[in-house]
């Protein structure tokens, strides 16, 4: 016998109950629709992840992206045709980004989607924005999005690669520090992606590999790898990981006294674990980025850039991820108003065709894989003579955009 | 486990015809509410996500609500679903409702495995084995990078022109998509209250009440307990498949803890042991959740608030204190 009262019954007050809730959620920000006379705006779908180990990053780029709005509608917009940016927090989770752009998409109606911090998040967003033939701009590092399976019309990569990053630190290390090399590397796709990146260029060098060490994700303890590390006596130990993984892994490369005979680089030295990393455990890495707002000495445009974000986010530098947000919305605007238009086959051909310098040198984005070539800077850790708490680079060289050094579109399956 | 504690009971028996009718037939009532959420919520893919997450904390309460075991492994079932339909569709190209019986297979045979080892474990031990089993499935997945495509997670082909019963649809049509989701779910639904006015789901909660009493009533509890746990993981593995045709991809995180805990919370939240109760904590655990971090990164404070005051003041669950005041 089956409890007929622990069952329910759906009736009149069940109904009045969802009109309720319905009412209710009329008053929500969906219920809303900005309603701004005759035009559509321009819609921008922005998923990043405020939520979660990445969100003062995400924080960073949101401010930038819409400093890219604000200066295209300050600017009269597409012939008065304004902008609009559309954040959502996708959570670090793929399948949450996925159910997120789907609504961007096809609630929201957005135009253009811009946006995502980590490979398997944006091969999600991509997978949706591809079927649907919407323009998405990737503002996160992915060797996979470049390749031919995962690539379309509709896809480009403002970000940079691991495949860049590792090959100009590797081009830039390997020759000044030494041959033998170990890898510490964190067992994900990314972090293999890495290790790749450096073997490429150090086996036209004839860079030795001692070994190749991997650890899972959120280690917080490597005393028992250091030293094995150690014991290898290499010239340079590669850190292949990201974030608090990289933080945690300096510090106890530093406290276990590997830096006295071997020379710590990373392929990206991320700003923010930087910051709050240190300088003592920091001092002397080498490393890549896309951007450091340091550049402003050499480079007009980013002084323009860090200006223009200063001037609206009280006195705060723009990161490196947040430059990438900034430059993945502004070339997509500037590819609208090349076109004359809005309409997403228009706005391809010209993002194809656009040539620009709008943070950090020139840039382009490669016919073949729509890769954004662009130049990568290889910086070290400061740790004296900072002039500010953001202070925390120097930049010691730069490698200027090359196609060269991006894997051949054959390499990647394009025909 | 005291789950009989926080379950529904009304004291008294309910006599009034009205209500009656409404027991009777609360399939067709929850399958007509399914058929017109589109029109509440705000956007289509929200809906089309409590559809699939309502049926996966369905399959839950199947377990929880009826038979009165907590699993914290669930998400290994649901997983199944979505692997199992993603990787016949990708890598050997079944149609999507071959997929979806896949799916549906997959999480039959993944809680079958699961269960022979699980059910032998009683109360807090049940849920730590049915935990790490879950656990493990997700390393064996992640692993095996070449099949489910590892932390990258599965990539699928979008639905697509698809034809049922001769019509053309478009399943990429957020609607169209919905209601093909929904007739599957709805489907589902009424498989479970065949399953729970069978002799079985008698047997479900006569277990549930009193296993040694039952045992002494010459039903085979052991049995009983396996087979509710494989038709859980049916449930849920259909949940998973359609999660997969949803999104078109299948991440690893479908494996995870997270999703092992939001059956739990789901199915409290809307009411255990109740026949429509997990499509109303579904429905509010993501509304909220939507809503909520779209002002604010701090969502998850205010669902967790919620779900406190709702463990505190509504021990039946949302809809379980809406059945239990209407049939006081």
């Amino acid at each position: 016998m089956v409890d007929e009262a622990a069952s329910d019954a759906v009736g009149r007050r069940a109904v009045l109950t969802a009109a309720a809730g319905a009412l209710a959620f009329a008053a929500t920000p969906f219920g809303v629709r900005s309603a701004r006379a005759q035009e559509r705006p321009i819609r921008i779908g922005f998923p990043t992840p405020l939520t979660g180990p990445y969100g003062a990053e995400a924080q960073n780029q949101v401010a930038a992206a819409q400093l890219a709005v604000a200066q295209f509608n300050e600017a009269g917009g597409l012939a008065g045709r304004q902008a609009e940016l559309l954040v959502r927090d996708d959570k670090l989770n793929p399948g949450e980004a996925a159910t997120r752009t789907l609504e961007l998409i096809e609630s929201e109606k957005v135009d253009f989607i811009v946006g995502g911090l980590s490979a398997s998040v944006q091969l999600a967003v991509n997978n949706i924005t591809r079927e649907r033939k919407v323009l998405f701009n990737s503002i996160s590092q992915s060797d996979v999005i470049n390749e031919a399976k995962d690539f379309s019309r509709y896809t480009f990569h403002e970000a940079l690669n691991p495949h860049m990053t590792a090959g100009a630190v590797g081009r830039y290390a390997f020759g000044r520090f030494g041959k033998r090399v170990v890898y510490l590397t964190a067992d994900y796709a990314y972090g293999h992606e890495m290790v790749r990146g450096f073997q490429a260029v150090g086996d036209a060098m004839g860079v030795m590999t001692l070994a190749d060490i991997s650890h899972p994700i959120g280690t917080t303890d490597f005393s028992t790898l250091m030293p094995r590390i150690q014991a290898l006596k290499p010239d340079i130990l590669c850190l292949c990981n990201f974030g608090r993984d990289q933080q945690i892994a300096v510090k106890q490369a530093a406290d276990f006294g590997l830096k006295r005979n071997i020379k710590i680089i990373t392929p990206i030295l991320v700003h923010t674990a930087r910051v709050a990393g240190g300088p003592a455990a920091f001092e002397g890495v080498v490393g890549g980025t896309s951007y450091y707002w340091g550049l402003e000495s050499t480079i007009p445009t980013a002084k323009s850039f860090n200006d223009a974000f200063r001037q609206r986010n009280g006195g705060r530098v723009p990161t490196d991820y947040g430059s990438m947000a900034y430059g993945g919305v502004r070339s997509v605007l500037a590819a609208v108003k090349a076109a004359g238009t809005a309409d997403t086959e228009r706005v391809v051909d010209a993002l194809q065709a656009l040539r620009y310098d709008f943070y950090k040198g020139p840039e382009y984005y490669r016919a073949c894989d729509h890769q954004a070539v662009q130049s990568v800077f290889i910086i070290t850790s400061k740790s004296k003579d900072m002039a500010s708490p953001e202070d925390v680079f120097s930049v010691l060289s730069t490698e200027a955009p090359d196609e060269l050094h991006l894997r051949s579109c054959a390499e990647l399956g394009h025909a | 486990m005291a789950v009989s504690s926080i379950l529904a009971r009304p004291a008294a028996a309910v006599t009034s015809p009205w209500l009656l009718a409404a027991v009777r037939h609360r399939f067709l009532l929850a399958a007509a509410a399914l058929l017109l959420m589109p029109a509440l919520v705000p956007f289509t893919a929200l809906a089309t996500s409590i559809l699939v997450y309502g049926l996966y904390a369905v399959g839950f309460n199947l377990m929880f609500g009826y038979l009165g075991a907590l699993s914290f492994g669930h998400a290994a079932l649901f997983g199944a679903g979505a692997y199992g339909c993603g990787i016949v569709l990708a890598s050997l190209g079944w149609p999507w409702w071959l997929a979806l019986a896949a799916g549906t297979a997959s999480g039959f045979a993944m809680a079958a495995a699961l269960g022979t080892i699980a059910i032998r474990a009683r109360g807090i031990y049940f849920s730590m084995v049915t935990l790490a089993l879950a656990q493990c499935v997700y390393y064996a997945f992640y692993q095996a990078a070449g099949v489910t495509g590892g932390e990258n997670g599965l990539m699928l082909p979008a639905l697509g022109r698809i034809r049922v019963a001769g019509l053309a649809l478009d399943g990429d049509a957020p609607l169209t998509r919905y209601y093909i989701v929904a007739a599957f779910v709805i489907l589902a639904l009424f498989a479970l209250s065949r399953i729970l006015a069978s002799p079985f789901g008698a047997a479900l909660e006569a277990v549930r009440e009193n296993e040694a009493r039952a045992r002494a009533s010459g039903y085979d509890v052991a049995a009983t307990r396996l087979l509710a746990f494989a038709l859980s993981g049916a449930f849920c593995g259909l949940a998973g498949a359609l999660q997969a045709l949803q999104l078109s991809i299948v991440p690893i995180e479908t494996l995870s803890i997270d999703t092992s805990g939001l059956a739990v919370m789901m199915c409290l939240l809307g009411g255990a042991g109740t026949y429509f109760g997990p499509f109303v904590g579904a429905a509010a655990f993501l509304l909220l959740e939507a809503s909520v971090s779209v002002w604010t990164v701090h969502w998850q404070l205010a669902v967790g608030a919620v779900f406190v005051a709702c463990v505190l003041f509504f021990r039946r669950g949302l809809w379980g204190s809406v059945v239990a005041w209407v049939g006081r």
